[in-house]
């Protein structure tokens, strides 16, 4: 769930809640309160009844006939006179007027006349259509008001809340697009709010932090392979002449695999500082490069062995895909990935390059799928003389050029697919 | 034949001195730059190897003095920095070729000859053994005045052989010379030694004069 969504949403809960009781509150208490009135009403006319008449002398007389429609009058005994509470009560009544019969408050209560000494039972009664008309249109009102305020609420906090957000959010994505070997710094939006601010700082302090060391790294991976250049170099001269000069053919063996060793420190080192440079993007020169073309020399240098290791190669596809690049990365990635295709491979195997409009795919035979393929290290099962490193070679010259590169295993052969965007 | 040695790492120079001296080359060194450009611009040397990473100044700034002064010192730039701008700068600026740290002696001799070659200081463009006369500009190998129908690669197997002739060449350094120096797999050297079997075989069946020995197993050698 969104920030904004969770936030809104909880303050609309509560405000719901406390809207919710606080306008039964308020229905209560009015109703309550219009109900006093029309008691309140009611009394004041039993009262002026009553004075009107014991003051008037033949009210008595003309009660019958002067009862207004709201009035019921009736004589009644003194023991039932004092058996009478004065009460209100909400019943129905039939109004010959309306010619049904509708609900009304009553109060019920009884007199002694003392013009002519006699009980009275009195009934007063005043009709609640109006109050409920009230009630009814207040409780509308409320409705109207109350759903108002709150959509009100849900709006204006959604507007704030995501104009106060919105650095937060683009801080955010740049986040998202930032990438530590990229060596550019995200782009901090501006803000007034204090800890957006500090967050800014915050993740400025770190990103540089680490963008430094991670240079670090990698400047010291290349320095120190490119140190160990001119040692190798001077060893490696040395053992020659001193090969050349021995008699002894076991001692020459000795020196031979001082050599062979020394010559794959040397590969490892220099494979090593080529992933770097690539890593650290330091080869320019690029050019529209024909891939088919450089395929086709690659395949070229390997024919010998790929007749040696009794691989036939096939070619598929005559699309000539090709895109920007430095060529001569262009010609790594694919010797490496050819010459990965044919040493892997089994006697009597194929190797297939099929060369489609934008793609490129080298596939080789081979028993089972392998996991990891294009991490470092990562060797072949029975060659100790291999780097591993040329796999993920490929895998830094295809990310530096923003291409595609794919594994898959079908049909008892390996493929890797190499896709331009 | 006069060659200039412009390296810091003392060691590395000392060696390729010692190699060069033994091929009969007439030797000078220099350690840094300044001497190193004072010699480049004074003499006249048939090749100059020249370090790019000088303690007190860039290499390519004294191949841009000598181009400058019109001078061609077949330069061959040798660098532990394999970083491809400098190999286009370099050559850019006149250098003949490059090589990178590090390096088999047998290749930079033959890095060394291909230079005079081509810039036909060494009368050596044809090489003949008895019957048999192998033209490097060519690239024909004749055995009795017929075309022995080489393949490329035989041919370049051959052109190393001969080109470091009476001196071993390991299997490592004819494999990087004729594959490239990205051929690092286990087996090339069973890969290297049958195709060198194949070339033993083509030039024994023509009755050819060279022959190609194998050394202790490590390596071969083509004896004059």
């Amino acid at each position: 769930m969104k920030l904004i969504n969770h936030l809104i949403w909880r303050i609309t809960l509560v405000f719901t809640v406390v809207m919710l009781f606080w306008s039964a509150c308020y229905f209560v208490l009015q109703m309550k309160e219009i109900h006093d009135g029309n008691d309140e009403g009611l009394t004041n006319l039993k009262q002026e009844f009553i004075a009107k008449a014991n003051r008037l002398p033949d009210f008595a007389e003309k009660m019958e006939r002067e009862t207004p429609l709201n009035l019921i009058v009736k004589e009644i005994s003194k023991e039932e006179a004092q058996r009478v509470v004065e009460n209100f009560k909400t019943t129905k009544v039939y109004f010959p007027t309306e010619l049904e019969r509708e609900e009304v408050r009553m109060l019920s209560s009884a007199f002694f006349c003392t013009q002519n000494g006699k009980y009275y039972q009195i009934q007063l009664f005043t009709s609640t259509v109006e109050s409920d008309d009230l009630i009814e249109n207040m409780l509308y009102l409320l409705l109207g008001l109350w759903t108002a305020l709150i959509l009100t609420l849900i709006i204006v906090s959604k507007i704030i809340i995501s104009r106060a957000n919105k650095p937060f959010y683009r801080l955010l994505s740049e986040l998202k697009k930032f990438r530590l070997d990229n060596n550019t710094m995200v782009c901090f939006p501006e803000t007034k709010i204090e800890e957006y601010r500090q967050l800014n700082e915050a993740v400025e302090e770190l990103l540089t932090k680490n963008m430094e060391v991670f240079t670090e790294q990698k400047q010291f991976i290349e320095n120190s392979s490119h140190e160990l250049q001119t040692p190798l170099a001077v060893v490696i001269a040395k053992l020659e002449m001193l090969l050349e000069k021995c008699q002894h053919r076991e001692e020459a063996a000795e020196i031979a695999a001082l050599l062979n060793t020394l010559n794959r420190m040397k590969r490892m080192n220099s494979n090593l500082l080529l992933l770097s440079k690539i890593k650290n993007s330091q080869l320019p020169n690029a050019s529209v490069v024909n891939l088919r073309e450089v395929v086709e020399n690659v395949l070229a240098d390997f024919e010998d062995f790929a007749a040696y290791k009794q691989v036939t190669v096939e070619r598929r596809g005559d699309f000539s895909p090709s895109m920007r690049m430095n060529r001569d990365l262009a010609h790594i990635l694919f010797s490496n990935l050819i010459k990965n295709a044919i040493a892997h491979n089994e006697a009597g195997g194929k190797v297939v390059v099929s060369c489609e409009a934008n793609a490129i795919t080298v596939s080789n035979s081979g028993n089972q799928a392998v996991a990891n393929v294009f991490s470092r290290y990562r060797r072949g099962g029975n060659d100790k003389d291999s780097c591993g490193l040329g796999l993920s070679i490929v895998k830094s010259i295809a990310d530096l050029h923003k291409l595609e590169v794919a594994y898959r295993f079908e049909e008892a052969m390996h493929h890797f697919k190499i896709a331009l965007s | 034949m006069k060659i200039l040695i412009i390296e810091d790492e003392y060691k590395l120079l000392e060696a390729i001195e010692q190699f060069l001296l033994s091929e009969k080359f007439v030797v000078e060194k220099a350690t840094d730059y300044s001497t190193a450009a004072q010699k480049a611009l004074i003499y006249d040397y048939d090749c100059i190897l020249l370090d790019i990473s000088l303690p007190d100044g860039s290499g390519l700034k004294i191949l841009e003095e000598m181009k400058r002064e019109g001078k061609t010192g077949n330069v061959i730039i040798i660098s532990a920095k394999n970083s491809l701008d400098d190999k286009v700068t370099g050559l850019d600026l006149g250098a003949d070729d490059y090589l990178t740290k590090p390096f088999h002696l047998s290749e930079l001799y033959a890095r060394i000859k291909a230079v005079l070659r081509r810039k036909n200081l060494d009368g050596s463009a044809v090489f003949t053994l008895g019957n048999s006369t192998l033209s490097f500009n060519e690239r024909l190998l004749l055995v009795n005045s017929i075309d022995l129908k080489l393949n490329r690669k035989e041919f370049d197997m051959l052109a190393f052989f001969v080109t470091n002739k009476n001196r071993l060449v390991t299997k490592e350094a004819l494999a990087e010379h004729v594959w490239g120096d990205s051929f690092d797999l286990a087996d090339s050297f069973d890969f290297v030694y049958s195709q060198v079997k194949n070339l033993r075989k083509k030039l024994k069946s023509s009755n050819s004069d060279i022959a190609i020995e194998n050394v202790y197993g490590v390596g071969y050698k083509l004896t004059t």
